[in-house]
């Protein structure tokens, strides 16, 4: 086994606000590439994205098989579309693999949407702590399985797991006594850790990051263990500074809303393609003449009516509602009720119209300010079609109101 | 140009008619416009149509309507201008005659909403308006099109509330009871709109124009052959169609449809009036606060005056200017094809002192529409004075 020395020096986490303290669900804009996109820009900051070489993006609820989700998540984190991408199928080993092979720049990204859902994203290279591969076992015990065609089956015995799976990969790996363990419930981590494990909201792919960000909280060193069923990667975690941001707003119960039956969206595939980067990365196309931003992008500036080429320049992500309309009628193919907000962005003067997210239906105003987050507007006829929702101030609020 | 006389106008009842379709409608239409001509009326005397209609049921439209009326060796086009469809129909119809290029022409306009499913309605009619890659997939129903000029409006007003909202549905409703064609013949209370079902903020149940089908026609002809078929013509004095930015992040001040400023600027210019000169209107309610916006772009009032307006009912049948006498779209109903073109029919009636609902010495009348996603505004103004 070649281990290899790598450093982490940024953590992002990203869960949805709905469901409890336990356990997260994701909202109906939300999914794996919505929720990898806000833990990879939770983890970015202020920093560039061009920093960014290398993108590891690992679950097991990819949206798409077919199709691709890479386009969308390296337009959502602002990087360029020649940066690599690779999606793994995999949970936290998976994780902990790709950041101990980590090259300088890799973001490596776990992200959950079925069960209890979260994402997490470690931005690895020179500086930080360092993190060095220490051990892998990989067997199979399938005690729940999911296919292709998306069918389940659960064997249902826990203690078989626990016993000739967890247990016997860790005795193959000479029984290390970890600091933190993912991808097992809080008993089950506890059980194999020593001190005090850090307790995880998720068990997927994104359960390592949570565990590194908490332990590097702590700052806390030593040996982390991420866990699928009898999968295990061991790592050791070194001293370092990590800068940890948590995109965690506090629990609270979904709202309730209803689908009206009908046929899903359609779309226009071409005008998909056309839209695809001024949507996805929010920016607006800047007039060669006057420097006027037109969102949409258009062939005639809307100011000076100049045909030049355009520039593509990202608008501002902080905006205040300048109207705001609940539908509360079913509409066939959607839930409702649902809100749509026309926002004005920062002082650019430029409004964009999308839907309201984070918060109920409803319980935004005319003037509320917030920002845009990049969420899944519809899927049409087979197709995530990704842009951004408003998520208002207030709803952080609400949040904290309700928490 | 030379003057341009209606002489014949009609319509179908409005409403859910399941039991009709675009080809029953259509000549229902088209024979009543026929029969309504004082001195009878050859239709082989047409000499070419226009029809509007907003959605192709049962397949290709101007052959509907040359198949359907009888009407096999004559030129028809479509027109299809969003909700403004209507009045645009009736303009081209009146540049036809104008021009010197036809004499008698045929204007109809019809739409059969429930051939679909009521809620299918809603994506049928988006996808004819919204931007397919941005705007289509948020849902952007036709109430919440409006709900957002709406929700500003109010919130901008130093006076407008949604009660204002609800009392021009009372009135239109009021006005609605007593005509024959209209789809919802029956009064409300403020508690009722009030107290309704919410469809899209600030719009309810009752502040939304029903769904429906629905026909209607008018004859036009030179101002030479009038008399031939009537002593009592009414005159297209004016027409107007305006335009404005199609996507809502575009428009800059959304307390006001800027169409329908334009289309008025040059409706009242060719007929050489101004807003005060206008005895009676038929303007576009589909949402109760629409029809509010409208009083102000038409000039009706100031800017923010519409509240004051259907407060001191002033735009009731007896007010200082009546307007919706035929109940609106809101009670007589919105088949969008043939919307403005029954607004026509309705204000050749006030004109003619026939209306079941008639202002008193009502000359010079108005017909506007709003639409598509708010970005097309289409104006006749109607007179019984030639001049």
């Amino acid at each position: 086994m070649i281990a290899r020395m790598i450093s982490i020096s940024r953590i992002g986490t990203a869960l949805p606000p709905w469901g409890n303290e336990g356990a997260r669900t994701v909202g109906d804009d939300e999914d794996a590439v919505t929720l990898a996109v806000a833990a990879g820009l939770a983890a970015l900051g202020d920093t560039d994205p061009s920093i960014i070489g290398d993108v590891v993006f690992v679950s097991r609820d990819f949206p798409l098989l077919e199709g691709g989700n890479g386009a969308a998540l390296l337009a959502g984190l602002g990087c360029d579309d020649g940066v690599r991408i690779r999606e793994i199928i995999g949970g936290s080993p998976a994780v902990l693999d790709a950041i101990a092979h980590a090259t300088d720049g890799t973001l490596v990204i776990g992200s959950d949407a079925a069960g209890s859902a979260g994402a997490s994203a470690v931005l690895c290279g020179r500086s930080g702590a360092t993190v060095e591969l220490a051990g892998r076992v990989t067997r199979s015990m399938p005690v729940t399985t999911r296919d292709a065609r998306g069918n389940s089956s659960d064997y249902a015995d826990p203690r078989l797991l626990r016993e000739r799976g967890v247990n016997e990969s860790l005795a193959r790996l000479g029984d290390p006594r970890p600091i933190a363990a993912a991808g097992l419930s809080a008993r089950e981590a506890g059980s194999v850790c020593d001190g005090n494990t850090p307790k995880l909201v998720t068990t997927g792919a994104s359960a390592i990051g949570f565990a590194l960000a908490a332990l590097v909280e702590q700052g806390a060193s030593g040996t982390v263990l991420a866990v699928e069923k009898a999968t295990l990667v061991v790592a050791r975690l070194g001293e370092g500074n990590v800068l940890v941001t948590r995109d965690e707003p506090p629990a609270r119960p979904r709202p309730g809303g209803q689908l009206a039956p009908g046929a899903s969206v359609s779309i226009s595939l071409s005008a998909y393609e056309r839209a695809f980067d001024a949507k996805l990365r929010l920016a607006a196309a800047e007039c060669a003449d006057c420097g006027e931003l037109s969102y949409p992008p258009r062939h005639r500036c809307i100011e000076c009516g100049s045909e030049q080429p355009t520039t593509l320049v990202p608008l501002p992500r902080r905006g205040e509602a300048y109207s705001v309309a609940t539908i509360r009628v079913p509409v066939p193919g959607l839930i409702s009720p649902y809100t749509v907000v026309i926002v004005e962005l920062g002082d650019t003067g430029v409004r964009t119209l999308v839907r309201l997210t984070g918060a109920t239906p409803g319980s935004v105003a005319i003037g509320d300010t917030g920002r845009l987050v990049f969420r899944l507007v519809a899927v049409r006829q087979g197709v995530p079609d990704y842009g951004y929702g408003f998520l208002p101030d207030s709803a952080q609020a609400e949040q904290k109101g309700a928490a | 140009m030379r003057r341009v006389a209606m002489i014949g106008a009609g319509m179908t009842d409005f409403g859910e008619l399941f039991e009709l379709g675009i080809k029953d409608i259509v000549p229902m239409a088209v024979t009543e416009a026929v029969n309504s001509v004082d001195k009878g009326f050859d239709r082989n005397d047409i000499q070419a149509a226009w029809f509007g209609e907003l959605v192709a049921t049962d397949g290709f439209a101007t052959g509907i309507l040359a198949d359907s009326c009888g009407l096999l060796d004559i030129p028809v086009s479509r027109l299809e201008n969003a909700c403004a469809t209507g009045n645009d129909a009736v303009r081209h119809g009146a540049m036809a005659i104008a021009s010197g290029m036809y004499d008698v022409v045929l204007v109809v306009g019809a739409d059969k909403v429930r051939e679909t499913s009521s809620r299918s309605t809603f994506w049928d009619w988006m996808g004819m308006t919204r931007d397919a890659a941005w705007d289509f997939p948020l849902g952007l129903v036709a109430p919440a099109n409006f709900a957002l000029h709406a929700a500003r409006y109010l919130h901008e007003s130093p006076v407008a509330t949604r009660e204002h909202l609800a009392m021009v549905a009372v009135k239109n409703h009021h006005h609605g009871v007593t005509n024959p064609k209209a789809q919802m013949r029956f009064e409300i209370t403020m508690e009722q709109v009030l107290n309704a079902p919410m469809v899209v903020e600030p719009f309810g149940l009752y502040d939304c124009t029903p769904q429906s089908d629905g026909g209607a026609a008018v004859i036009l002809v030179a101002e030479e052959l009038a008399d031939r078929y009537t002593d009592s013509p009414v005159w297209v004095r004016g027409t107007g169609i305006g335009l404005d930015r199609v996507m809502h992040q575009h428009k800059r001040d959304m307390t006001t449809f800027p169409p329908t400023v334009k289309a008025a600027k040059q409706a009242y210019a060719m007929a050489g009036i101004g807003p005060g000169d206008v005895d009676v209107a038929e303007v576009h309610d589909c949402f109760t606060g629409v029809e509010l916006i409208n009083y102000e772009d038409l000039g009706f009032c100031d800017k923010w005056g519409a509240a004051k307006m259907i407060e001191n009912r002033e735009t009731y049948v007896g007010g200082r200017i009546p307007i919706n006498p035929s109940g609106g779209l809101k009670a007589k109903g919105h088949p969008p094809g043939a919307t403005g073109v029954a607004q026509c029919f309705e204000i050749w009636e006030q004109l003619r002192g026939q209306s079941t609902n008639q202002v008193d010495g009502a000359r010079l009348g108005l017909a506007h529409n709003v639409g598509g996603p708010t970005a097309v505004s289409a104006i006749t103004i109607l007179g019984i004075d030639k001049d």
